[in-house]
Parts: C-alpha cells; structure tokens; sequence
C-alpha cells in the first residue's frame, strides 16, 4: 500500500504549436509522498500538473492518475491525413478519462482559486456543489477541513478580506473538499509570509502523513527541503530527482563554505569574486556568500587571503545553491 | 547615471486608516539617498501602502512626507518625474510587447531619441530579455515580466525608485538577476524602496525598517539589528516573533 | 507638469495596439456599422405603399368622394368599396385591409352646415410596422383635405394632392440612414469609450500610470483619439452608402455635418469616459453604456419614435440628450439643406453638453487610488 505508485508519467509530451513545453518526462509518484517541482518560470511545471488534473490532453505518452490511465502515441509519421488538431483518443475517450480524474485529485492554481466576493461559506458551497456532494457529506466534511486548517474566522466572512495565508488555508480546504487522493498544488504560498508558509507546510505534511499524496510547486527553497523527493525541470526536461540531500551531494560534489562578509562589500567588489579562481560557485545569500571550492590546490593557496575579508565556515548547500547551480550553470 | 542631486524622503507620523489591513498608525522613518531600504513585514502591515503614500497615489489621514533635494527642501510635483514605482500587482499590458512598452514609457516620459537608444540597448542587454522583444507581456514569464517591469522603471534613469514586492512568484535565478540589476542602480547613487517577502533578500539591504501592523517595530542596519535582536537571520526573527505572537 | 502631446500620443498609440488585437472592438468599430447600414437600409424598408383601405361610404356625397379621392390618388393606398361600416370593420379584423375609412351619411350635410365633418378611420393596431407610417400619412391627408373641404362649400377645389415636402417620394431610407450615424457614432463613442479606462484598472496599469508625469487630461485626450479615429471612419462610410448606394441626397453644407459629428462624438466619447472613470469595472461601465448612452440614442432621439409624438415628459427630457440634437443636425443636413444659423439651437445645446460631459470626464479622473 505504501509503495503503491499513484502518479505517474511516461514520456510525457506536450507542445503548444512549435514551442515544446514539456519534452518526454517520466517519473512515478508513491502514495504518501510530497513531491516537489522545481525549475525557472516557464519551464513546464504548470503544464505538466494541468496535464496530470486532467485539465490538458497531453500531445503524447502515458498518464496515469489514482489508477487511471491514458495512453496518447505520438502520431506516426506517414499519417498525413490527421488534421493537425485531431487528436488520437477520441474527445468522449479523454472526457470521460479527465472527468474521472478530476474526482481522485484536488487542485490549486497559483493565480484563481476563490471568489474574492463571495464569502467562505460561499464559495465552499459553490464547489461542493460542483462535485455534487450530498448535502450531509458536505457539511461534516467542511467541519473536518476546518478544523484541520484551524479556521477561526466566520463562514459568513468574505473571501476578499482575508490575509493571504488565510486565503491559501482556506483555498487549501476547498480543494481537498472532495475527499481526493492526490492534491496538486501550484506555487500555493507565493506572496505569503514566512509564517503563513510555515502554517501552509504543516498542513501540507499532514495531509501526508495522512495517506495523501502531495505534489507540489514552488520558489521558495526553504518548502522544497520539506519535500520527500524534488524533480528539477529545465526548458520542458526533466534534469534531475532526488531527495534534497542527495539532490545537493549530486550538484555539489566539492566543498561548500559560507563567506561572511568581515566589512561590507561594494557591488563591483563582490562581481571579482564570482569570477575568482578558488571557486566554481559564488552567490549572494542574504549579507553571506554561498560558495564551492574549485579544487582542494587552489583552494589551499588561496583560503588564507580569503579569510582575511570574510570568516568562512564549511556548510551543506542550500536547495537555492543547487536550484541556481543546476538549472543556470548549464544553460 | 541619475543626472540631478539626490533625493530623500522623510516620513513624520503618517496615519492612514482601512477598514481591515494596510492602515498605518503613525509612520515615521529617513530614506537616505544612495541607500538601499528594505521595507519588511508581515502581509496586511501597511508597506504597500506606505509606498503608494510616498509616491502620491494616496493621501495621509495625518502626518506629512518631506522631500529634499540636494538636503534642499522640494515639493514632490517637482521630484515627480524622478521617482519610478514598479508596483506589486500585475501592471503591465498583456497585449503589448516589450518594445512596446518601452516606446509608451519613453513618450510618457519625454526621453530623447540618443538616450533611449542607449538606455533601452543597455537595460536589454543586463536583463538579457534582447531575444524577447517582440513577445507580448501576458506570455511572458514569471520573472521576465517581472524584468519588464523594472525596465520600465528604469528607462528615465530615475532618482529613487520603489518596488513593491518586485521577486514575489519569481524563481531563485530570475530573483538573482533583478537583485543584480537593483545593486547596480545603488553604485549610481540612487534611493531604492523596497518590499519582499524574501527575507534572505532584507539582509542585502543598506537599511532595513521592520513594519508590523502599522508600526514601525526597529529600523538600521541589517546586521547590527539581527545581532541586536541575538538572531541569525530575519527568517528567524521573524518565525520567533510569529510564535511568540500565536502564543499569546 | 505641462502639457505635453508626445504623452498624449503616446497613450493614443497604445490604445491602438489594444483596439487592434482585440477582436471584439474590432468587431464593434468595423462590422457594426456595416449590418447596421445593411439592416436598416435593405432589410427594413419602410415604405408603404398600396395598404388596403376598405371604403364605407354612406354619404355618397360629392364630399365624401373627394374624400376617398384625396386617399387613393396618393399612391398609398389602394381603396376597395365595401357596403356598410360594419363589413369595413370585419375588412380591418380577418386582416383583408390594413386600415377602413367609414364616411357617415351626414357627412356633406354636416360639413355645409358649418360644423365638422366627421370621418372615422379604423387601423389595425397589430400591424405596427404599418401603424406608424400609415398615420402620418393620415395626419397630411386630413389636414389637407379637411381643410379644402372646409373652407370651399360651393367651390369645392379639385387640385387636392398630398405633397411630402423635403422627402417627395416619401423614401423611408432618406430618413433613416441620416440617423444612423447617429445610432452608430453613440454606439463606437460611448460604449468602447466607456470599457477604456475600466480595463486599466482591472489590469492594474492604472497604479503605474498614474506613478509616470502622464496628466489625466492627457489620459482622456489620448485615449479618445483611437475611437475617435473609428467613429470618423465610420461616419465616412455611412455617409458614402447612403449617397451613392441608396441615392439620398445631401441637400445641406457639408462642414455644417462635419462639426456636428464632432461635437457628438467628443460628447460621446466624453460620456464613455467619464463611465469608465466612475465605474472603474468593464462590466458595470458596459452596463451603464448600454443605458445611458445606447438606448436613449435609439428610443429618444427621434430615431425610432418621432419627438413630437412622445408624452410631454420626455419630451421635455429628449432636450438633455446630445442625440436628439445631433439627429436634428443629420437629418436637416442631409434632407433640408439647413445652414448653420438655422440649426442654431441645435448647435448651441450639443455644444453645451459636450463641454459639461468634457468638463466632468476631466473632474472625475482622480490621480490617486482613492
């Protein structure tokens, strides 16, 4: 039951006229799990959940969500009759797939989730009856979810005037209202302060810890080192997964130091550094630089120079370090 | 290079009153020129609009804001043109492209030929957004649109420029890049306001004004704060005071 | 901050991007005013001509058959003798005439005597289409003929003809196409006017702009000229298909027409804006378009109903409507010839509403948030 595989991907493609969004990824989600999906904007991540909600038919290649499956084949090259917007599986076919689907999992967008003008009480209303939930299931469900989001506002209230960590609590709750497997959430705490994240991340490892299966967006690096695994997308490509530790043993297989400025720096000092032979690696992380030795000779001859601007100390990377590393040092 | 004499603002005891969030109870705070201010709080504390304040889009209940010029004293109508404002909401055209914008924000602001020229070769080049030119704002994204909007900021080489949550939904390399552009406008002696969620992002600022509810909670350096308040860094200051204020 | 016309420039170029890439104003500034002109000009023609008239003449007098004369020599009407009122009714009721005119038996007696002759006219009500030109058709016939009746007892004139003046051959387009571009100008003025500075808000550009040196005043200025452009454009092409594809002549001073048309539209646009300045919300600004600006230009300038026949209240309200006034100066324009002292009034109240509508447009755009 655990190691029970709930999300999967093969080769999934999807191409939106020439531009290829996302270029044949695969990767296998397990019941339990929160996965995370990292990458720069643009490069695949909201179309691959649209794709896995049922919410876009993919171009080609298999899905398969809470035990439903499609298959879409690349169209053969000599089928030259296809009309360039036909697609393989008949459009009953993928409805019917997408609508099943759409039962098993919960999402939440980055932009629209809730009606800002109508009130809590509303809008859950509106999407309970969008499931067509019985009015009994309903109610004892919502009282579930808000106790688990520890809802103390009133129903009555409108969405409008909530603090954003609250809205995203509650847009949280709606999407989870229908009881479903897996929840997709898509960059779900941008705009949200460090303590909402926090409040939003308990939640999230508790709907785990539940039997639920999380996947999850977002830029700040301080979530992803929550997850269980993250897969770092680039430019539709699926360029590494692991788990944070081993994600950042993989990226970083040379020494990390943290530099801390003994005298504050002027701009076009630090730029000599990013350039300076003892490292491979150097960035900004807050006042601090976050930097990776070049090899163990350079370094050797050039640590004692070093420690009289900065106090250096040895440190594990951070997932920034890894994200910036791996999706920018190999464009 | 901001031609002109730096601009700074004094804000005494500004009030401004909202039915739930983002009031202000009696602000007052010095933005030195040549600085960079991170302005930092929890959402609903008031930054967005003590930034609008500054920037004339809306009027104190109470209490005034100074503008000085030089260390002269200067009517804001004056300074007007040399303040840019990226704000933290969608702002920009979906329709129009990049080079469309910047043509609308040179004819707004009145930038001659030569200068644009210049000005629009050398923001392309250091936001690296050249080979996007003719793409539309809405498709655009996340951290180019972003860009754009700086650019946009940027284009009459302004005195002060404030940005409202300028790396909110952006991802760590595009975060990097605006905050290179931002370092680069400080070597030029600008003022620079700024909002963010990000608090590793406080810590690069010259100065840093913690706002809570309306108030300003501690304001200096970012350093000598955090070693004030015996914390690391302001994710953990913050986190501290989130607990201390959900115990109560 | 002075003003500048670069800015304003600058604002009409951007609106024009917006205006060309979205479809849907596109669709209003170039395709409406076509179906439009199709519409009324070739779909709906008003003229009635042989409506069935069923004749009750009881009287057979030389007057009552100058009477019927007068009727059926005007073209429209083709009369058909029926035997007594009573059959003239059932005519009008199973739909076999469109109108009865039943002549009394006292009708020469009553008249020679000095006292009015008394005539009934039965219409069917249903028709509406009919209604309308048929009783202003009745209108000239009765006056005329009454009063030829009337004032020569023993001399009784022959020449009885009714003579429509400035529109003789009585061509419903000739009245028509003129206010059209009435219709059409309210239509591209206020309603794509009013979406404008809605759609900045809802962008949120707004905030940004009003952070530039940009002044409201050329904000308004700026964005009025794209759709000014449009309704310009429009004008044109109505005013070249209603003179060389339907033949209406433009009897009056074409620079008389033009300043007309640019005092409505600037009114219009200034309408348009200042709904969008007040409501800050597409939909609402829409809403509030379609009421203000829409349906009065349809219903109350003259256009569908004529003024004179409106009950006195709206009468009295018709002279706050730009449209009204403007529907004069088209309709004179083009089908009496008028000149600009004649139109005089006219002039004088468009002129009046479009500086009040410009000077509330420019009031209500406000350079902060608030």
């Amino acid at each position: 039951m655990e190691d029970e595989v709930v999300v999967e991907a093969k080769q999934l493609l999807v191409r939106y006229g020439d531009f290829t969004a996302v270029d044949h990824i695969s990767f296998a989600v397990r019941r339990g799990e929160i996965y995370g999906f990292l990458g720069a904007n643009g490069a695949g991540k909201t179309t691959t959940i649209r794709v896995l909600c049922g919410l876009l038919p993919p171009t080609s290649g298999d899905v398969r969500v809470a035990g439903i499956g499609y298959r879409q084949d690349e169209a053969p090259l000599k089928a030259v009759a296809r009309p360039p917007w036909g697609m393989r599986i008949s459009a009953g076919g993928y409805e019917r797939v997408e609508r099943t689907i759409k039962t098993k999992v919960g999402y939440m967008s980055q932009k629209f989730t809730l009606y800002n003008d109508l009130t809590v009480g509303e809008n859950l209303d509106f999407i309970a009856s969008l499931h067509k939930m019985a009015p009994a299931v309903y109610r004892r469900r919502r009282q579930e979810l808000l106790e688990f989001i520890s809802f103390k506002k009133n129903l009555g209230d409108m969405v409008g005037e909530l603090s954003g960590g609250i809205k995203q609590q509650v847009s949280l709750a709606a999407a989870m209202l229908h009881d479903p497997e897996i929840v997709f959430l898509d960059e779900p705490t941008a705009g949200v302060t460090p303590a909402g994240r926090l409040r939003f991340w308990k939640l999230i490892r508790r709907l785990a810890e539940n039997g639920k299966t999380v996947f999850v967006t977002t830029h700040y690096m301080d979530e992803a080192e929550q997850c269980g695994r993250i897969a770092l997308m680039r430019d539709g490509r699926l360029i590494a997964e692991d788990s944070p530790a081993g994600l950042k043993k993989l990226i970083f297989p040379e020494p990390v130091f943290e530099f801390d400025p003994i005298k504050p720096l002027s701009f076009s000092e630090l730029k000599s550094f990013e350039t300076h032979e003892a490292f491979s690696f150097f960035q900004p992380y807050g006042h601090r630089f976050h930097a990776a030795a070049a090899n163990a000779e350079v370094w050797a001859r050039r640590a004692p120079d070093l420690r009289t601007i900065f106090s250096i100390r040895p440190i594990a990377p951070s997932l920034e370090d890894v994200f910036i590393r791996a999706i920018e040092g190999r464009r | 290079m901001a031609a002109g004499e730096p601009i700074s603002i004094q804000v005494r005891d500004v009030h401004k009153e909202f039915r739930r969030f983002e009031a202000l109870h009696g602000i007052t705070l010095d933005f030195d020129p040549g600085l960079m201010h991170g302005i930092i709080g929890p959402e609903g504390s008031g930054k967005t609009t003590l930034l609008r304040i500054l920037l004339g889009l809306m009027r104190p209940a109470q209490g005034r804001i100074l503008y000085f010029e030089g260390g002269r004293p200067a009517s804001f109508d004056v300074l007007r043109p040399h303040i840019a404002y990226m704000p933290q909401a969608q702002s920009l055209y979906p329709d129009l492209s990049i080079e469309e914008h910047l043509a609308f924000f040179r004819d707004l602001y009145g930038i001659q030929p030569r200068a644009y020229a210049e000005k629009r070769a050398e923001l392309l080049s250091v936001s690296r957004l050249a080979p996007f030119v003719d793409r539309p704002a809405g498709q655009l994204s996340g951290g180019m649109y972003k860009k754009l909007g700086l650019m946009c900021a940027l284009l009459r080489s302004p005195r002060v420029i404030v940005l409202d949550e300028p790396t909110t939904g952006v991802d760590p390399i595009s975060r990097r890049e605006l905050w290179e552009l931002l370092y680069r406008l400080l070597d030029q002696g600008i003022l620079v306001l700024v909002t963010t969620a990000y608090l590793d992002e406080a810590e690069r600022c010259s100065k840093v004004h913690l706002i809570e509810s309306g108030s300003v909670i501690a304001s200096g350096e970012p350093r000598a704060l955090l070693d004030d308040q015996k914390a690391r860094s302001f994710d953990e200051l913050f986190l501290r005071r989130a607990a201390g204020s959900a115990s109560e | 901050m002075s003003f500048s016309w670069i800015r304003v420039g600058a604002v009409a170029r951007k609106e024009w991007y917006h205006v060309r890439r979205d479809p849907f104003t596109m669709a209003v500034g170039l395709a409406l005013p076509l179906i439009m002109v199709v519409i009324y000009g070739v779909a709906i023609d008003f003229i009635i001509k042989d409506v069935s008239l069923a004749v009750s003449d009881s009287d057979h007098s030389q007057a009552s058959r100058r009477l019927i004369d007068t009727f059926v020599s005007s073209n429209y009407f083709r009369g058909r003798s029926v035997p007594n009122p009573a059959s003239a009714m059932t005519a009008v009721v199973s739909g076999d005439a469109k109108a009865a005119l039943i002549i009394p038996p006292t009708f020469e007696r009553d008249l020679l005597a000095g006292r009015s002759g008394q005539a009934q006219i039965l219409l069917d009500g249903c028709d509406n289409s009919t209604v309308t030109p048929v009783l202003s058709y009745l209108d000239t016939i009765e006056a005329i003929a009454s009063s030829k009746l009337a004032g020569a007892t023993n001399d009784l004139p022959y020449d009885l003809r009714v003579r429509y003046l400035f529109n003789p051959e009585l061509n419903s387009r000739w009245f028509t196409i003129p206010g059209l571009i009435v219709v059409i100008m309210a239509i591209l003025a206020v309603f794509l006017t009013a979406l404008t500075v809605a759609r900045e808000w809802e962008n949120g550009s707004m905030e940004l702009l009003l952070s530039t040196p940009v002044h409201p005043i050329e904000i308004i200025i700026g964005k009025a000229v794209p759709y000014a452009g449009m309704g310009a454009i429009a004008i044109a092409f109505v005013y070249i298909v209603a003179r060389f594809a339907f033949g209406v002549p433009f009897a009056g001073h074409l620079w008389v027409f033009a300043l007309g048309c640019a005092l409505f539209l600037v009114t219009y646009q200034a309408q348009g804006l200042l709904i969008s300045i007040a409501t800050r919300n597409q939909a609402v600004a829409m809403q509030v378009a379609m009421i203000s600006g829409m349906v009065p230009s349809n219903l109350l300038s003259g256009f569908v109903f004529p003024i004179a026949s409106m009950p006195r209240f709206f009468w009295y309200f018709t002279m706050l409507l730009p449209a009204r006034w403007f529907m004069t100066i088209a309709r004179f324009s083009f089908l009496e010839g008028s000149n600009f002292s004649q139109l005089g009034v006219s002039f004088l109240a468009l002129g009046l509403s479009c500086a009040v509508m410009t000077a509330l447009a420019v009031r209500a755009f406000k350079r902060t948030l608030e």
